[in-house]
């Protein structure tokens, strides 16, 4: 960063005074939309617009390098610019925005070769590539690395089969970042590396997943003879464990910035809302959940700025210390639903059909909020990463982790309770 | 808890955790060292020479910050003495002190305030029955009232869960008076007034009951004026709770701390216990609420320490978080440590009792969410 970046403070008036001008303000500014996980593909054209405006304002990728379109300032400035623009109607994309603009291309400008993002990273902040993610698969989730995809050299190219699952908005995407196993004949965490995929090459087909809450924002993949060019790997072969372990860095910060990007200092007024209406809020009981709840978004919230603060001044990756925040957020949302759930009464759980679509709200958020539990690793994968990383405990031990992959599934099914 | 320290902040740090350890080790507490008045008048003054108490009262009037924002350095030393369970009535001294810095007479602020930042004497605030104050959760048993006489008011009634200022200490007394609120500082040993010590769950500190027996309180020693004081008053809990909770958040570190060590030693089914999943993952959950812990407590010193009036309801959202998290805290490590932490000689009890008493100390976790309601006008 040169000596002539722009203050923060100059950087919020600025950005002020273009939001003002250019974005569509939210009509009713106490009741923005969260936005759900599929925005449909009308909003998806739409919202590529506007990121277009964004990226030409210069307000598309703050943090992002300038060599590569982004605008090469400081977290303070996109936090910054994330406090001004709230009140405003930003580009949409779904759950799949947070994953492209942090954890695919954070990773990318990681490990990818400069030719590659100088490809990639100035369309991806455009909106003119959007990208997703195939990695979990339905047999590998919270054993990422057990991973069965497989791609095979062929000359100067690559073959890819297998499946894949939980990719969100791979149905809107137009890339993807796939992960594959290129060699069976070592360790699991040592045969993998990562690809760039067009989602429209020949081969590829992608469905969306119909979830909990009846929409689909989440995508199931199959790779049939996917035919890629070897500059399409990303990083280094059969280095893809490094490039995944930054990308779950990023991807559970990301679930953290989400949830909780402005301080939340108004009492939990979507819960107070839900006691007024219930006719609870002299209700002693109902009041002490609700500022139950509220307290818990504060301390997830200074959680994450004093979380921000660290990875962000440290030279490498905290994996661990990301920890911390996802699983803040899967233990405390499902329980802030339920305490939602629990103030709308009998009003949350049924409602007349012609009311459905805001009576339905609460209901509809409870079961999503059990989401965060699972999504980019579950509760209990986050509490083996604090105890391992930061607590400094063993691990269990492994029945996997040294011998050849190929063997490793072989084996499992005739185990034996015995290690090795 | 304490990352980007400037140079000041880090001596002073630095040289209290090196008191807590050698004054005061556990080993004293055990020992009730600190019930001898010789010990604690000297663990008092080595501690006023840390600048232990007068980080939150202004240059001009003796005192001084490390950081520029007071309410943060007292927050990070009262983090270390919780670690060590150190006695004496830091969170009264300092609420006391900052309260007559604020709003005390001319006699108390040119004699007692000097006296308290020196370390030469300690203080404590007493209160009863009041709005705004944490009475409801059982832990007050009357009011001090006073009413108006010739010669200032007289005080009458009784407060209790009052940190021991000592035998030659001040108690900062809040009371109702037909105006409203008052506040009075007196010394222990006026006339009317009956200090009476308590025996206690807590092990590391001594709690009195205050007794007032139509205690004269002169006009001179009135803290702000009567009748007018619902502001300082509200500044004052959340002082009181803020510096409580961060003192918790130490004791809750340090025996985390210990109870991790204790996983990775102890050995049982052919391997140290911490390596098993259903021990790692309870760890796991408890270090995350000892995290959020420290960040809510922090984020609410720097609130309360800028003046700014969210600082009350973040000092409240603190003090109940941190009061939860703390007793459980305390259980899950009991959990790890077993049989071993159910006996005397194991430390585990002291940090239990510390912990659970701070959890009520200055408004329990359900008082400080009512509390929590009321500020933010629901």
């Amino acid at each position: 960063m040169s000596d002539d970046t722009i203050g923060v403070e100059e950087f919020r008036v600025q950005a002020r005074a273009w939001l003002a001008a250019n974005l569509e303000p939210w009509p009713d500014p106490d009741h923005i939309p969260r936005g759900g996980e599929d925005p449909g593909p009308e909003k998806v054209a739409a919202s590529r617009v506007l990121q277009r405006k964004l990226f030409d304002a210069g307000y598309a990728g703050i943090t992002y390098p300038t060599q590569y379109g982004g605008a090469g300032l400081t977290p303070a400035h996109e936090r910054v610019f994330a406090e001004e623009a709230r009140p405003y109607q930003l580009p949409d994309f779904g759950g799949a925005g947070q994953v492209m603009f942090t954890a695919i291309g954070r990773s990318l400008l990681d490990h990818g070769s400069p030719e590659l993002l100088a490809r990639h990273i100035p369309p991806l902040l455009r909106g003119d590539e959007l990208w997703c993610q195939f990695y979990s698969e339905p047999e590998a989730g919270s054993d990422l690395a057990g991973i069965r995809t497989t791609a095979r050299r062929d000359g100067d190219t690559w073959v890819i089969n297998g499946s894949k699952i939980w990719s969100t908005g791979a149905h809107h995407a137009d890339w993807a970042m796939c992960l594959a196993r290129t060699d069976w004949d070592v360790p699991k965490h040592r045969g993998l590396t990562w690809f760039v995929v067009p989602t429209d090459a020949p081969g590829v087909t992608v469905r969306p997943i119909t979830q909990i809450d009846g929409t689909a924002g989440f995508c199931e993949a199959f790779l049939d003879d996917v035919v890629v060019p070897a500059t399409a790997i990303i990083g280094e072969l059969n280095q893809g464990w490094t490039v995944t372990q930054t990308m779950l860095v990023y991807e559970r910060g990301a679930g953290q910035s989400r949830s909780q990007s402005v301080e939340p200092r108004v009492l939990a007024p979507d819960l107070v809302e839900l006691a007024r209406r219930s006719g609870r809020l002299d209700d002693p009981v109902a009041r002490q959940l609700v500022a139950r709840a509220h307290v818990n978004d504060n301390a997830l919230y200074h959680l994450g700025r004093r979380l921000g603060a660290v990875i962000r001044s440290s030279p490498t990756p905290q994996p661990a210390l990301a920890a911390y925040g996802k699983l803040a957020i899967g233990t405390l949302q499902p329980i802030r639903a339920r305490i939602a759930l629990e103030l709308g009464g009998a009003g949350a759980l049924m409602w007349e059909p012609d009311e459905r679509d805001d009576a339905a709200g609460t209901a509809t958020s409870y079961l999503n909020a059990r989401q965060a539990s699972i999504a980019a690793g579950t509760n209990e994968v986050q509490r083996n990463g604090i105890s391992e990383r930061v607590l400094g405990l063993s691990r269990e031990p492994t029945f996997d982790a040294n011998k050849p992959f190929s063997e490793v599934v072989r084996d499992a099914r005739h185990w034996d309770h015995k290690v090795g | 808890m304490d990352e980007d320290l400037n140079d000041e902040q880090q001596l002073l740090l630095d040289a209290t955790a090196r008191f807590t350890e050698e004054a005061y080790p556990i080993a004293r507490l055990r020992a009730c060292a600190h019930d001898d008045p010789g010990v604690a008048a000297a663990y008092r003054r080595q501690a006023a020479e840390l600048g232990w108490f007068g980080l939150v009262v202004p240059e001009a009037q003796g005192g001084g910050s490390a950081s520029g924002n007071g309410v943060v350095d007292a927050a990070l030393v009262a983090y270390r003495r919780g670690r060590r369970l150190q006695p004496g009535p830091f969170v009264g001294t300092n609420v006391v002190a900052a309260a007559v810095a604020a709003a005390g007479g001319d006699e108390h602020r040119n004699n007692v305030l000097p006296a308290l930042v020196a370390g030469e004497v300690s203080a404590s605030w007493a209160y009863g029955a009041a709005p705004a104050l944490p009475a409801r959760a059982g832990e007050i048993t009357a009011t001090a009232t006073a009413t108006a006489s010739a010669d200032g008011h007289r005080l009458s009634g009784r407060a209790t869960f009052v940190e021991d200022p000592g035998p030659d200490g001040w108690l900062l007394v809040t009371a109702t008076t037909a105006e409203g609120a008052a506040q009075f500082l007196l010394p222990v040993d006026a006339a009317g007034v009956e200090v009476v010590a308590l025996e206690s769950l807590d092990l590391s500190r001594r709690f009195v009951e205050v007794r007032l027996h139509h205690a004269v309180a002169p006009p001179a020693s009135a803290v702000g004026q009567p009748g007018g004081i619902d502001e300082q008053l509200a500044d004052q809990l959340a002082l009181a709770a803020v510096l409580t909770t961060a003192e918790t958040v130490g004791a809750m570190a340090f025996e985390l701390e210990m109870t991790v060590q204790y996983a990775k030693d102890r050995i049982a089914f052919g391997r140290p216990i911490g390596s098993f999943q259903a021990i790692k993952h309870l760890l796991a959950d408890t270090s995350l609420n000892l995290e959020m812990s420290k960040a809510l407590t922090l984020a609410a010193a720097a609130c309360v320490g800028e003046g700014d009036p969210h600082g009350r309801q973040l000092a409240s959202m603190a003090k109940a978080f941190v009061g939860d998290c703390g007793i459980e805290l305390a259980q899950g490590c009991f959990q790890v440590f077993g049989g071993i932490g159910y006996t005397w000689e194991h430390d585990q009890h002291l940090f239990l009792r510390r912990i659970s008493t701070d959890a009520a100390f200055h408004g329990d976790p359900a008082w400080h969410r009512e509390r929590l309601c009321q500020l933010a006008g629901i």
